[in-house]
């Protein structure tokens, strides 16, 4: 009965263990006890649209952390030039000093400017009076941003602009003319 | 009403009371926009305006290669566009207003009517900002054009209303003041248009501007360059609305100053000669 | 109850170091048309300036209709005024440029149109109301020109030269809007101009100037009077008696002689003083020489305007 009751527990521990290092976002993990999430793993969007990257930074040490940056990349995986200036123009967060086992949210709206496929993920380092500048650094994984081309601009689209205007001004102009010469 | 007159006091008829006062500023705007506009000016330059900004869009739209953020570049040109030549026409017209009222002969007639110099400036200043409106009313439909696609025209219109409207008050003040001071029509456009060119040159250095210091406040300093630097700002790189609002502080500045300087001053510097009687 | 409509004491007016107008004093009346004479550069503009507050008096006062010169937005609203070399808006069209005016002196839409249409008609302008400005001939221009200054139904009217550049038509047609106005109207009338013979035909009174200064004023026949102005005549001797005749008159002070062109028998003759031709005669009747005739011209506006300032008066040209 013994033997069976322990077998139990450590299948269970072993269970436990490979979910923990399941696909579901794991938490990274620093030896100062700092984890930082995404929320979700993948988004869909289209050229142009404005997109919120939410992620939680949280402290699983027995004492507060030191103050912390969080910073956000992207990486192109189908080879596209990025400059994360175009997507955001806030990708660094300065994060106050999370407390232990605390939890402090961040968001991110960043702009989807560059069509393909693209990995957005934060990394988060020490900035504290002794810690600046050494890590370890904890990056989350991925969060998997799919953004479909879409073409707003062609000839045939302006062409009704570019000639209605200046016809009808060109026009007022005349007009114009012609009152004052008939006067 | 009495007076005193041979050194005695007597009475004399009173007029009829037909007099508006306040709102003398609004009979000159309506007189000096419809000479503006019925005179055929008006129409013509938003005529080449419109020319200009179609060539323009129709090179972007049809240039395949163009991506969202070349689109997005693409709409801050335009309005680029639209407010230096906006500022451009008006500043022109305000630089006009007086000197060449002076020389055709027509500002003495104005300055026997009973109309504060401050209500002719006023109008003058209104008649050439309708300049500005109309060149920026031209421009929507092309922001609209160029930027539906990439959602940033409310945006573009927004920023350019704004550091236009900003610009061209204080140009225009600016060219009324250098009007009212200078001794000819010539000489007046002459400096207005160097002036403007000035406010532009920082921004149109090769490589930008210098790196430093002195290249910061240079950019800073300039009313032109420093608006277009923050419209640049909010629409190509995404910033934030306030987080470069130290860039509209000379546009502000160069507005509220040339405006007062203008409204203070009027009652000495607009006169039937140049620089007051000498 | 005050009855002068237009008061000026020692008015002046210095640009730097040049004094255009020197201590200017007269009066005007209601109904009076006073005549502002003098040669170029005597300050007739420059008066005319201050008292419409164009120009600010280095020193001096004045009143017009009553409103002293501290409230020039007043005295404005009180005065019409032709300038000189005034300047038309070449877009606008008459209708258009009265308009806008009546509206600056304070009419609202309707009154405004209705007062431009009716100064139209008195300025025989009906026709060309709707044209452009950039179209019109001088005369109506200056026709226009007066009917703007008409426009607030002023107490005091300036105009200053409104028939230069006018054929004599258009000159009639100007003086006799002015008696118009004047007696009409009941309105003073400032009129400044360089032809004498429009000031002898209209103004009550007149005044001349000199190098800022009032040098004469006074009706016509006053200024006449009061001027010692050199008598003019014209004799004719014998040609064989031009020289012996010269001789004389070349002894006789006071005296200058100019022959008349063509006809050397003609000697044309002035002499400063009243009684100066009497001793001319006498001298020539001692000489024995013959004389065949011998004409003296009264004396004129044009006498005592060359007496006081040394200048021919302008004719108009145009």
């Amino acid at each position: 009965m013994k033997t069976r009751r322990g077998l139990a527990i450590a299948a269970l521990a072993v269970l436990a263990a490979f979910a923990a290092a399941g696909e579901t976002p794991a938490a990274a993990q620093s030896a100062n006890g700092i984890e930082v999430t995404v929320d979700q793993p993948r988004i869909t969007a289209v050229i142009g649209d404005r997109i919120t990257i939410g992620a939680h930074v949280t402290n699983s040490g027995s004492t507060a952390s030191d103050p912390l940056i969080a910073h956000l990349n992207v990486a192109s995986l189908t080879g596209t030039y990025v400059d994360l200036e175009d997507w955001t123009a806030a990708p660094t967060q300065h994060v106050q000093p999370v407390d232990a086992h605390a939890t402090t949210a961040l968001s991110w709206e960043i702009q989807a400017v560059n069509a393909g496929r693209f990995d957005v993920y934060v990394a988060v380092l020490p900035n504290g009076l002794t810690s600046s500048g050494s890590g370890p650094a904890v990056a989350s994984s991925p969060v998997e941003v799919t953004v479909a081309g879409k073409r707003t601009l062609n000839a045939g689209g302006s062409l009704p602009v570019v000639i209605a205007v200046p016809l009808i001004l060109g026009g007022a102009a005349l007009a114009a003319r012609l009152r004052l010469r008939r006067r | 009403m009495t007076t005193l007159v041979n050194g005695e006091i007597g009475e004399t008829a009173t007029r009829p009371a037909t007099t508006r006062g306040q709102g003398d500023w609004v009979v000159v705007a309506g007189q000096e926009s419809r000479d503006l506009w019925l005179s055929g000016r008006g129409p013509l330059l938003l005529f080449a305006f419109s020319v200009l900004l179609s060539v323009f869009t129709y090179l972007a739209a049809t240039n395949r290669a163009i991506n969202f953020l070349e689109q997005r570049e693409a709409v801050d040109q335009t309005l680029q566009i639209a407010i230096a030549v906006g500022v451009l026409v008006t500043l022109l017209v305000s630089a006009d207003a007086i000197s060449g009222e002076r020389e055709r002969g027509t500002l003495e007639s104005l300055l026997l009517a009973p109309v504060s110099r401050r209500a002719i400036v006023i109008g003058k200043l209104v008649a050439a900002l309708t300049l500005w409106f109309a060149a920026f009313v031209v421009s929507v439909p092309y922001v609209w054009v160029l930027g539906h696609g990439v959602s940033i025209v409310r945006t573009a219109l927004l920023l350019g209303l704004g550091v236009g409207t900003l610009l061209a008050v204080g140009l225009a003040a600016f060219g009324l003041l250098i009007s009212a001071l200078c001794s000819s029509n010539k000489v007046s456009l002459a400096i207005s248009f160097f002036l403007l060119l000035a406010f532009f040159a920082p921004s149109q250095l090769p490589g930008g501007l210098p790196k430093g210091w002195f290249g910061d406040v240079l950019g800073k300093i300039s009313p032109v360059g420093s608006g277009l630097h923050y419209s640049t700002a909010v629409l190509v790189h995404g910033h934030g609305w306030t987080r470069d609002l130290v860039y509209l502080i000379s546009p502000l500045v160069l507005a509220v100053l040339a405006s007062a300087a203008l409204l203070i001053l009027s009652e000495r510097i607009v006169r039937l000669t140049a620089g007051g009687e000498r | 109850m005050a009855k002068t409509s237009l008061e000026a004491r020692r008015l002046t007016k210095r640009f730097g170091s040049r004094t255009a107008v020197d201590g200017v004093t007269f009066t005007a009346e209601p109904s009076e048309i006073v005549g502002l004479l003098g040669p170029n550069g005597a300050g007739k503009t420059t008066t005319i300036r201050l008292l419409t507050t164009v120009l600010t008096p280095t020193s001096g006062e004045f009143s017009v209709a009553g409103v002293p010169s501290t409230q020039p937005n007043e005295i404005r609203r009180r005065v019409g005024v032709l300038p000189e070399s005034a300047g038309y808006p070449a877009h606008q069209t008459g209708r258009e440029y009265l308009t806008y005016f009546a509206r600056l002196f304070g009419m609202n839409r309707s009154e405004s149109s209705r007062a431009a249409s009716r100064l139209l008609e008195e300025m025989d302008l009906q026709d060309r109301a709707s044209s452009p400005l950039s179209t019109y001939s001088r005369g109506m221009r200056q026709r226009l020109g007066i009917a703007r200054a008409m426009v607030n139904d002023p107490d005091v009217v300036f105009l200053d030269e409104p028939t230069l550049g006018l054929d004599p038509a258009g000159q009639r047609q100007v003086l006799r809007n002015v008696r118009e106005i004047a007696a009409d109207r009941g309105a003073t009338v400032i009129l400044s101009t360089h032809t004498l013979t429009e000031v002898e035909e209209v103004c009550n009174r007149v005044l001349i100037l000199g190098e800022g200064r009032v040098l004469v004023s006074g009706t016509v026949a006053e200024v006449t009077s009061a001027v010692a102005a050199p008598r003019t005549a014209t004799l004719r001797v014998p040609d064989s008696e031009v020289g012996v005749a010269r001789q004389i008159l070349a002894g006789l002070p006071g005296l200058t002689i100019a022959a008349s062109g063509e006809r050397p028998d003609l000697l044309r003759i002035r002499r400063s003083g009243r009684d100066g031709m009497n001793t001319v005669l006498q001298a020539l009747l001692a000489a024995d020489v013959t004389v065949l005739s011998f004409e003296v011209e009264g004396t004129r506006l044009h006498d005592a305007y060359l007496a006081l300032t040394g200048a021919a008066p302008e004719e108009s040209s145009e």
